[in-house]
């Protein structure tokens, strides 16, 4: 090809499809612990972070995937980006995939998060990404669960672009009767459409 | 103000809806009752959002080299899967076409019959007990991966009216959370992508052909070939020009 003939390619990003139902679940099913990495224990509370996925009608969904990714019990990133990524736990990944059962229930094994902090100093209040994946969910589809006991100094700038009435759908709550083998459980459940939907983010 | 940093920052614009699939299709009934009816959020991205998974590699066990990973043939020496024998080969690149080295890709697909490897699958075409359906690996350098597979068949759509065309799905890491990237790849020349509702649900002609395989070179194994398909694979993200920013 000639010089003439060149045009500069464009790098537009590839279309997203959704998961469909047959993702393996030698894939999906298990990454749901995230307490302990290269034989070494999480440092931190460890917690469940646990809820339901529902759909049109809360209607249960089944074989929905759902990752987390999260900062450690410092609030560290396991990332070179975090300018604390030096201290971050050894012990905690940081990334984290469960599925839905038949009644909808995910479940995640993790450390409650500590405030990450931006660069410039800006505190995030503890959190976790959460990404929901599956047959039906087309795009990329992500949203945010805060925690409950979050201090009240931290002003989130993520959870500050939600509408203040829609805040309280991205705080899991706290639910002893979900407790389990010695965890305490934090309920987050998920609305993917319907009135009360659960906020989503821009992809 | 300058500041050095070990890790350029990259910056993550929200995809064009023109180049992407559409959040509803007509007759893919799921598509109504999963997909957020109201606007999506926009937010700053933090750290929280622009960081992502390291090390999936090793915690995958994701193979590495060119070769490695073959879904066609799980015991060395015995027989190789039904089907057409093909390798998969592309790279991985962001929006200003750098590799993404170091991406981990996962991949499952039917068999040739059109039959999964998964409990959730009720068609009944046989499994075949040489293919393995899915495999994990890693981009090199270049961003480069390979997989050797066999075509996949297509298949009816249980409880529906409709058959997918051939496909491979693919879930893809990239270095952040904000690349993450979860897709399928269709094969040229098959009369079920005109039918795909998948497929058909991305409404721009030149979008759907980012993920239609390019035919390339056969890839040479031992005394014979496989097919050879080559993608490329665009996951959003380019190098931050702070000069523009300032402005």
């Amino acid at each position: 090809m000639s010089a003439a003939q060149f045009v500069p390619t464009p790098y537009i990003p590839t279309p997203y499809i959704t998961i469909g139902p047959y993702f393996p679940w030698e894939f999906s099913d298990v990454h749901y612990d995230l307490t302990q990495h290269n034989g070494r224990p999480a440092r931190g509370e460890r917690i469940l972070l646990t809820g339901r996925v529902l759909e049109l009608g809360n209607k249960p969904t089944l074989n929905t995937i759902v990752e987390i990714w999260q900062p450690d019990a410092n609030g560290i990133f396991r990332n070179p980006l975090d300018p604390r990524s030096a201290q971050a736990d050894p012990g905690f990944f940081g990334w984290g995939r469960a599925r839905t059962d038949a009644d909808a229930w995910y479940k995640f094994i993790t450390v409650k998060p500590g405030a990450s902090r931006e660069e410039d100093g800006t505190l995030r209040c503890p959190h976790a990404n959460v990404m929901i994946v599956a047959v039906g969910i087309t795009r990329n589809l992500v949203t945010t669960v805060f925690f409950p006991d979050s201090p009240n100094s931290v002003s989130d700038p993520v959870l500050n672009c939600v509408a203040p009435a829609d805040r309280a759908k991205l705080f899991a709550v706290r639910d002893p009767l979900l407790d389990a083998a010695g965890l305490p459980a934090y309920r987050f459940d998920v609305l993917l459409r319907g009135e009360n939907e659960t906020p989503f983010f821009l992809d | 103000m300058s500041t050095t940093t070990a890790v350029p920052r990259i910056t993550y614009s929200p995809y064009d809806d023109k180049t992407q699939i559409a959040r509803e299709i007509p007759r893919y009934h799921r598509s109504y009752t999963r997909n957020p009816s109201k606007p999506l959020v926009q937010r700053p991205l933090t750290l929280s959002e622009q960081t992502g998974p390291t090390g999936l590699a090793e915690k995958f066990g994701a193979a590495r080299n060119i070769g490695e990973l073959d879904l066609s043939y799980p015991v060395p020496g015995g027989p190789r899967a039904i089907g057409q024998l093909m390798t998969l080969s592309g790279r991985v690149i962001d929006e200003d076409g750098r590799p993404l080295a170091g991406a981990v890709i996962e991949l499952w697909q039917a068999n040739a019959c059109g039959k999964y490897v998964h409990k959730l699958d009720r068609y009944n075409a046989p499994l075949d007990p040489n293919f393995i359906g899915q495999g994990r690996m890693v981009a090199d350098g270049e961003g480069e991966f390979h997989v050797i597979t066999v075509k996949p068949g297509c298949y009816p759509v249980m409880e529906s009216d409709w058959w997918r065309a051939p496909h491979i799905h693919l879930s893809i890491f990239g270095p952040s959370w904000m690349n993450r990237f979860i897709t399928q790849i269709f094969f040229p020349g098959e009369p079920l992508n005109q039918t795909d509702l998948l497929l058909q649900g991305i409404p721009d002609e030149e979008a759907r052909q980012r993920l239609i395989v390019k035919p390339c070179a056969a890839h040479k194994l031992d005394y014979y070939t496989a097919l050879g398909f080559r993608l490329d694979f665009v996951l959003r993200g380019k190098r931050a020009t702070p000069a523009l920013d300032a402005d």
